[in-house]
């Protein structure tokens, strides 16, 4: 897994598609700190954080999409699959990889807060918080890219599938106030990313919200080991 | 070492492998041979648990990769088709990321280098992969699955799309490698596993066609065994002569091919051995024999033979257990040969 996740970082690093995505995601933190900063107050920092819920949700597709699809169309999978190594310990290694980048840039997203520090006091209560969710939404949704991304051996196929994904996600919770049957729009809420997330916003780490990122990490990573096992019995 | 029990691989409706069963001893140097298509490749996934198989099974070293698939996958090292290398990564980092991934346990840093000394891509370490040749690329290849150094090989098709002088250095290195590797070595290419393997198994339409030493396979199959014999000597009483000699069914001649000396090709008995004799009779006589050459198949027709329908007659009649007796009872003499 460790020999997995080491080589994914580098691959990451060594071509511009780590470095765009976090340059990407990056400039948007700066562009709505400062809009934040413009306006003088630091309550406005969790609107930083909803919109940048849209954003990375955009962004993630691209850091998965290689992820699986890329070993089965190089056939590089005949080197993991065949080494001593688990398929779960594959997944995950790749999973980490691509959350780690995306880390890097939710963690260097916190320099404008950091910067604000010297001359205010910024709601470091409110922005750890939100922080921590965009962690753990992030988390939930690459896992779900990883999953769609072993699913083919076209990087845009994976890419354009889990933008479909994250899309749903989304607006799913649209849906539900649109929906009249008040047990199909009480389960739509309770799968909406963007419902779970909302408490963050407000400052607040909600236990429940947490456990279910991470069952969405758990289930994916499950379905993608089974998926990789899948095909060799195909 | 290697022992594969009914193997059935199933794609769909396809029918990719149909009970295959072969053991391999350990040390041997097997060629895996077949046209495309056949079931090679897929045998060999299977082998390394790349592929698991509908029906039969696999067993290295007494495990079963059902099993322990983590243990049996320390004890190979597999060369696939196409190399699965990383095109982003250097020679050195790649080598370095599968022996972690192999969790090998030898000193590294000599380790590597011995091997990139054995397959000779020193000179390539710090290169990034995706801009090698096809032919270092296919040596990367072979160094990845050295790594860790376990006992059986598998390489699939390992000199495909190599120049003449690669095809020859890989060779060698597949014959050094087979002083101390149970080797498993695939090949549409007959010559390649004539030189290089023991023997041979032939496999067709996912049926295991023949097994057997691979010098005594032609002969076997051989419908009939005729040897040509080039002398000078008066053309009537030379064929007379050899059609008198005891075991000799037929003799014929094919002309004149040089002033004075004749063709004739002479066919005996299967079991029989006639070259001995038939030194004698030419010597008795003072004829000087110019040349004596065995005629029987050779590897290319019995691969022709045996994949166009013709093999399934004798793996019906023979059975294939018998074929694999056969190579057991040769496979140590041709050894003794080669010392």
């Amino acid at each position: 897994m460790k020999a997995i996740f080491k080589r994914e970082i580098r691959a990451y690093f060594n071509s511009p598609i780590g470095y765009v995505c976090v340059a990407a995601l990056l400039a948007l933190y700066g562009f709505y700190y400062f809009q934040v900063m413009a306006l003088g107050s630091t309550s406005y920092i969790s609107a930083v954080y909803s919109t940048m819920f849209t954003f990375c949700m955009m962004v993630i597709p691209i850091i998965t999409m290689r992820s699986m699809a890329d070993d089965q169309k190089n056939k590089t999978d005949q080197a993991l699959l065949t080494a001593p190594v688990g398929v779960t310990a594959i997944v995950l290694g790749k999973f980490l990889a691509c959350f780690f980048v995306y880390f890097v840039a939710s963690t260097l997203g916190l320099l404008p807060a950091a910067a604000m520090n010297f001359f205010a006091s910024p709601a470091w209560g409110e922005i750890i918080g939100n922080y921590l969710g965009t962690l753990l939404y992030g988390g939930a949704m690459i896992s779900i890219g990883v999953f769609v991304s072993s699913l083919t051996v076209s990087q845009i196929i994976a890419a354009i599938g889990t933008f479909a994904m994250s899309v749903f996600l989304m607006y799913i919770d649209m849906l539900a106030s649109s929906m009249s049957n008040p047990v199909l729009s009480t389960l739509v809420e309770w799968i909406s990313f963007n419902t779970r997330y909302t408490t963050f916003t407000q400052g607040m780490f909600s236990v429940s919200s947490a456990v279910f990122f991470l069952s969405v990490v758990a289930v994916f990573v499950f379905l993608t080991a089974r998926r990789i096992e899948s095909r060799r019995w195909s | 070492m290697v022992e594969v029990k009914g193997l059935t691989k199933r794609y769909g409706q396809n029918l990719a492998l149909d009970n295959v069963s072969f053991t391999i001893e350990e040390g041997a140097v097997v060629g895996f041979l077949g046209p495309n298509g056949a079931g090679k490749s897929t045998t060999m996934n299977i082998i390394t648990g790349y592929l698991s198989a509908t029906a039969g099974q696999v067993t290295v070293s007494g495990k079963s990769i059902l099993d322990e698939p983590g243990e049996v996958k320390k004890l190979i090292g597999y060369l696939p088709e196409q190399p699965p290398l990383y095109q982003d990564m250097t020679v050195k980092e790649y080598l370095n990321f599968m022996y972690e991934l192999k969790k090998t346990r030898l000193p590294r840093e000599k380790h590597i280098q011995e091997i990139c000394q054995l397959v000779r891509i020193e000179d390539v370490y710090g290169r990034l992969i995706g801009n090698l040749s096809k032919g270092y690329k296919q040596r990367v290849g072979i160094a990845q699955a050295l790594i860790g150094n376990p006992p059986v090989l598998i390489l699939d098709e390992p000199t495909v799309g190599l120049d003449p002088k690669q095809i020859i250095e890989i060779r060698t290195l597949i014959k050094n490698l087979g002083q101390n590797h149970t080797v498993i070595l695939s090949s549409h290419i007959l010559s390649e596993i004539q030189a290089v393997c023991h023997r041979v198994i032939v496999v067709n339409n996912g049926r295991l066609v023949a097994d057997g030493a691979t010098d005594t396979l032609a002969h076997d199959f051989s419908p009939e065994h005729r040897m040509l014999l080039r002398a000078e000597g008066p053309e009537q009483e030379l064929v007379a002569a050899i059609q008198s000699l005891e075991h000799v069914v037929d003799a014929y001649s094919t002309g004149e091919k040089e002033p004075g000396a004749f063709e004739i090709s002479i066919e005996a008995e299967p079991d029989a051995d006639v070259r001995r004799p038939l030194f004698r009779l030419l010597a008795e006589k003072g004829w000087p024999m110019l040349a004596l050459k065995n005629t029987d198949l050779t590897l290319e027709d019995l691969f022709l033979r045996l994949t166009s329908g013709a093999a399934q007659d004798y793996a019906a009649q023979e059975g294939p257990e018998e074929a694999l007796d056969n190579t057991e009872e040769q496979a140590p003499q041709r050894k003794e040969e080669d010392e």
